[in-house]
């Protein structure tokens, strides 16, 4: 590959790194490079140590936290050991995998501009370059806005042009689309090609979900559940060659990777190697079309849910702050149903639940949970037959352990000690945690974080589980799991009503499908019809999921070919 | 020329100073005129509502009530002094009546004067101003910042905690007992929270480079002119004129010890 | 005094006095109500825990200079939020801390045994005495009451500043919050060092 015969720009060397607290090494014997103007994709199995590894790369860690950190990283051949204090900060930027922690002024401008006062820019340019990397990332108009009233994906977005205005050689970037719609979140993948198109910047991206950025990186870096490196190489090495691994390992593949692999297992791809694009993908197939029948991961679709209805919302109105969040919203999910709900960064999503789970109250309309009103209903009866699951896994927290967070609410429901002993190590082996149980439910990593938050739900036998995003953060493995064991939740006859940005899980498991736009329910039915409304898609931000766009590209291949033929 | 365009540590420094001043003296004419003045230049100078004024001064009026209150109940009798009223062990002094309500009116200068400041300057501008003229180390200052950034969140916060715990069926506090269980419950995680989230913000900090390093330029910047010393002037002016009316008909007292 | 702190530690450390200026001004009502029902002396009984972040600020991170730091920015922080005292509170808080501080300069900032954290909180009492005996005019009043203002305040100060205070930062460090501070560690390694009797 032609840019290795460059000087690397950041090096590390037989990096290990141990958390004080914790006996064994995250991090074992990490050593790659980092060339001048690639894009990098760092990846790995929930919890292996991604974030830890950005932490160590911009010395942020171990001077922020306890722990020991071993081998040497090298900045342009110089060890990082050797910078000043701030100093590597100049070269190296990050954006941290949790919107809400990153920073430390009240309103946009100022933070931008504390970030350049940092790097000792002259006080007259400071204005221009706020202005350019606002505008880089579609923020202008919330110059002066106050950081915390912005959506979860502006936020994200802010953090961006913090980094970018000071002009780093290197962005490192912490799973940035996590809480973003889809819409947003492809635009972000479309603003860093323009960067890096338009300078020589060194990007090191860890994600978990890869179709938006398989074509804008290089290489690929890959750890595995040990924190070892698993392999380093181009990212069309790593998918045609090493898909299988990586899928043992848990790490998601880009979707037609994916596809391409089971349809080889089944027989059906007749390529070379695995596909990277779309277009290899249907050219690999002999019938494409017949392809797309094997290919549909979609869930049989269960016995039907049964016409007993669990909870019914009748025209939901809520305002807050003199602002209409929740406009009129009616509808209702039946005993065994599995209801979705999407939308845009900030459409009211969240809101909505959280009328639902009873923690706000309507302005307007009503809330049926078993035919009664929600007002009617005992607090605490109330919370044994209904669960709900924060979008912040941390709010969900108010024990000192993993352990006793998951027991929390068995012992309130006194519960003999043994049973409760054996319940919480099942639960914690279904989400992968057991070896987690003694740690502080805080200093997970933010995928086991999000799992713990719906552990904490699931060990009880709830009627109805309302969970807001739950799935965010995780690798393919234990997204599986979390999903496996929501279905089962709905087989043993309760309901799952579910926010969610991904749209394959909405194809995959969703009976019924709610879009919002600014409040207001602007679809409410199956998402099959869901793929087909051209203009709610876009009004909501959504995209297709991988299989419809597959079955469109397919189409209008075929229709061309067709009208070649006449 | 609004009061809120005045450099804030120079606002600060009058206050200061006028506070000083005025507890020379120790009649209730002086600052009760001093309170009327200020009150109206936070009006006309300040643009401030006075039903927002109001709000944060009623519970001082209330204060120096109990403050005249108590200066008369336990006051000090001392020989020769005009009796106005007596029941019981209670006495009442013209004298002791006058020290009272001198107290009540210090209470309430001293309240308009730090309304005056409290509502006509941001406390970012305030930061930036002692960093930039007063010198205070911009990792505290900064550190001040961020603390002050948690404010809002803090309200924010206590929702999310006492969320939490409905949604894992905590029943609610019913008994005192309970009660200050609960507040245990609540307090604790906030103030854990606070530590984290200030903990996480340090690193936000470090991450862009800030090392707290004395010479920062500074991209808003904060200037002294002639004008906030015409500021102070007047402001002292407005305690000596007060002290001087107040002189004229004959109630001007210093202070000389009585407390 | 501060190029030896580490950002993190000025930062806990104003976020504390922001906290602690939330409840000293809800604490200024509750004082009002008490002062209205016993007079002067009601504000005496409840008057330390307007010293306790000075308590808890020394006790976590341990370097001279935390309690009256704390001290003076929450201070400073009710100020800015609306305590309508205004600036003449900054000089209120600083003169409580410099109480507070003095005990710990005592020990050389390096014993927090619970004794010492008592005799801080009674430093603190014993210093706004002072201050509030010139301010606010105590001499106008009986020697008799003015010395039970003082001893209440004094106890004041040893329970609600030295003992509450001990007892939030161990019941904070519980959580895990305080794993890299002094504090978090001792507790950690459950060996009582420095007074902690966990
Ligand atoms: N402060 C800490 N103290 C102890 N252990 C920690 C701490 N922070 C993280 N860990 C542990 O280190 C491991 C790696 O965490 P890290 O956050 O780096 O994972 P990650 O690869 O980023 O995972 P994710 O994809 O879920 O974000 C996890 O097992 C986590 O539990
Ligand atoms: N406390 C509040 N005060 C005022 N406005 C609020 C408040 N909370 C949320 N909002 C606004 O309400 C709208 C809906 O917010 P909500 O969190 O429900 O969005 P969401 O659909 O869950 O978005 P996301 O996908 O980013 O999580 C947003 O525009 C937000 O700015
Ligand atoms: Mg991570
Ligand atoms: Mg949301």
């Amino acid at each position: 590959m032609e840019l290795q015969h460059n000087r690397h720009i950041l090096k590390t060397e037989q990096l290990s790194f141990r958390y004080e607290d914790v006996k064994k090494p995250i991090l074992k014997d990490v050593q790659f490079s980092l060339y001048p103007g690639e894009a990098v994709l760092l990846l790995g199995p929930s919890g292996s140590g991604k974030s830890t590894l950005a932490f160590c790369l911009n010395k942020l860690y171990p001077e922020a936290v306890d722990g020991e950190l071993k081998g040497t990283i090298s900045f342009k051949g110089r060890r990082l050991a050797e910078f000043g204090p701030g100093e590597i900060n100049e070269y190296i930027g990050i954006v941290f995998q949790d919107p809400e922690s990153q920073f430390c002024m009240t309103t946009v401008e100022d933070e931008l501009a504390f970030g350049l006062e940092n790097m000792k820019t002259p006080p007259e340019e400071i204005e221009r370059k706020i202005d350019e990397a606002l505008e880089l990332v579609h923020l202008l108009p919330y110059k002066h806005s106050l950081i915390h009233t912005l959506s979860g994906g502006q936020k994200q977005k802010l953090a961006l042009a913090c980094v970018l205005s000071l002009k780093p050689d290197i962005l490192i970037l912490d799973e940035p689309t996590a809480n973003l719609d889809p819409a947003s979140s492809y635009e972000l993948t479309r603003i860093l090609k323009e960067i890096k198109k338009n300078q020589t910047i060194s990007l090191l991206i860890i994600e978990h979900k890869l179709d938006d950025w398989v074509n804008l990186t290089d290489r690929c870096v890959v750890l595995n559940k040990e924190g070892e490196i698993l392999f380093i190489g181009s990212t069309a090495e790593c998918f045609n060659q090493y898909a299988e691994e990586l899928l043992h390992e848990g790490i998601w593949l880009p979707s037609a990777v994916r596809a391409g692999l089971s349809g080889k297992k089944a027989g059906i791809y007749h390529g070379e190697t695995l596909p990277l694009t779309d277009r290899e993908l249907i050219t690999g197939f002999a019938n494409p079309s017949a392809a797309l029948q094997i290919l549909d991961n979609r869930k049989n679709k269960h016995q039907g849910p049964e016409e007993q209805i669990i909870l019914s919302a009748e025209k939901l109105s809520y305002n807050k702050a003199g602002k209409d969040l929740i406009r009129n919203i009616s509808f209702s999910v039946k005993t065994g149903e599995f209801v979705a709900i999407a939308g845009s960064n900030g459409s009211g999503k969240t809101t909505l639940s959280r009328l639902l789970a009873g923690l706000s109250a309507p302005s307007k309309g009503n809330i049926l949970f078993n035919d009664r009103p929600l007002s009617q209903w005992k607090e605490q009866e109330l919370r044994q037959k209904s669960g709900y699951v924060f979008q912040n896994p941390e709010h969900q927290f108010i024990a000192d352990s993993v352990y006793a967070e998951i027991a929390f609410s068995l012992k309130i429901q006194q519960i003999p000690e043994a049973d409760i002993q054996k319940k919480v190590q099942a639960a914690l082996l279904q989400v992968d945690l057991l070896k987690c149980a003694d740690m502080n439910p805080f200093s997970l990593s933010q995928g086991q974080k999000r799992r713990l938050s719906v552990a904490s739900m699931l060990v009880n036998d709830l009627d109805l589980l309302i969970l807001d995003e739950p799935t965010f953060g995780q690798d393919a493995r234990t997204s599986g799991q979390l999903m496996k064991l929501l279905e089962t939740k709905i087989h043993s006859g309760g309901s799952v009503l579910m926010i969610t940005h991904d749209m394959e899980i909405i194809h995959s498991y969703a009976d019924k499908v709610l879009v919002l736009s600014e409040g207001e329910k602007i679809y409410d039915g199956l998402p099959d019809a869901l793929w087909k409304k051209d203009e709610i898609m876009e009004i909501a931000s959504l995209k297709v999921p991988y299989i419809e766009k597959l079955r469109n590209d397919i189409g209008s291949i075929a229709g061309r070919e067709k009208l070649a033929l006449t | 020329m609004l009061l809120h365009e005045f450099n804030p540590s120079i606002k600060a420094f009058t206050v200061i100073v006028c506070v000083l001043i005025l507890s020379v003296f120790f009649d209730p004419v002086t600052p009760f005129l001093t309170l009327v003045m200020t009150a109206a230049a936070t009006f006309i100078f300040g643009r401030v509502s006075f039903k927002r004024w109001i709000l944060l001064f009623s519970p001082f009026i209330f204060m120096a009530a109990i403050y005249i209150w108590s200066a008369l109940v336990f006051s000090k009798t001392i020989e020769g002094e005009t009796l106005i009223w007596t029941w019981g062990i209670f006495t009442l002094t013209e004298e002791s009546f006058l020290r009272a309500l001198s107290l009540g009116m210090r209470v309430l200068s001293f309240t308009s004067l730090s309304l005056l400041f409290i509502l006509t300057t941001k406390p970012t501008d305030f930061l930036l101003s002692l960093m930039q003229q007063c010198r205070l180390p911009p990792k505290l200052a900064y550190g001040i910042m961020a603390g002050y950034r948690f404010l809002p969140l803090m309200k924010e916060e206590f929702e999310i905690i006492k969320s939490a715990h409905r949604i894992r069926g905590v029943p609610k506090a019913r008994t005192f007992h309970d009660k200050a269980a609960e507040l245990k419950r609540y307090t604790v995680p906030l103030l854990a929270g606070a530590i984290r989230k200030a903990e996480r913000t340090a690193m936000a900090m470090e991450s862009k480079g800030f090392t707290g390093d004395k010479n920062r330029d500074f991209y808003h910047k904060i200037s002294v002119s002639w004008k906030d010393w015409a500021c102070f002037a007047f402001f002292i002016g407005v305690i000596l004129i007060s002290a001087y009316i107040s002189w004229l008909f004959g109630f001007l007292q210093f202070y000389n010890g009585e407390l | 005094m501060l190029e030896k702190w580490k950002l993190r530690e000025v930062i806990v450390l104003s976020v504390l006095a922001v906290v602690f200026a939330v409840v000293y001004l809800a604490f200024l009502q509750f004082g009002n109500v008490l002062y209205g029902m016993f007079g002067l002396i009601g504000y005496d009984l409840i008057f330390g825990i307007w010293f306790i972040v000075s308590i808890i600020a020394a006790y976590i991170i341990r370097k001279p200079g935390a309690a009256f730091l704390s001290e003076t920015i929450a201070a400073a922080i009710e100020v800015m939020i609306g305590n309508a005292v205004g600036p003449r509170l900054i000089l209120s808080g600083m003169i409580q801390g410099i109480g507070a501080e003095a005990v710990f300069a005592a020990t050389k900032w390096n014993n927090y045994r619970t004794w010492v954290l008592i005799a801080a909180g009674m430093g603190s009492s014993v210093t706004s005495f002072i201050w509030g005996y010139y301010i606010s005019g105590y001499a106008a009043l009986s020697p008799g009451y003015v010395t039970a203002m003082f001893f209440v305040r004094l106890i004041s100060g040893a329970l609600l500043a030295g003992l509450l205070g001990k007892w939030m930062s161990e019941s904070l460090a519980k959580t895990g919050a305080l794993n890299s501070f002094p504090i978090g560690k001792e507790l950690k390694r459950g060996k009582p060092e420095n007074g902690i009797t966990a």
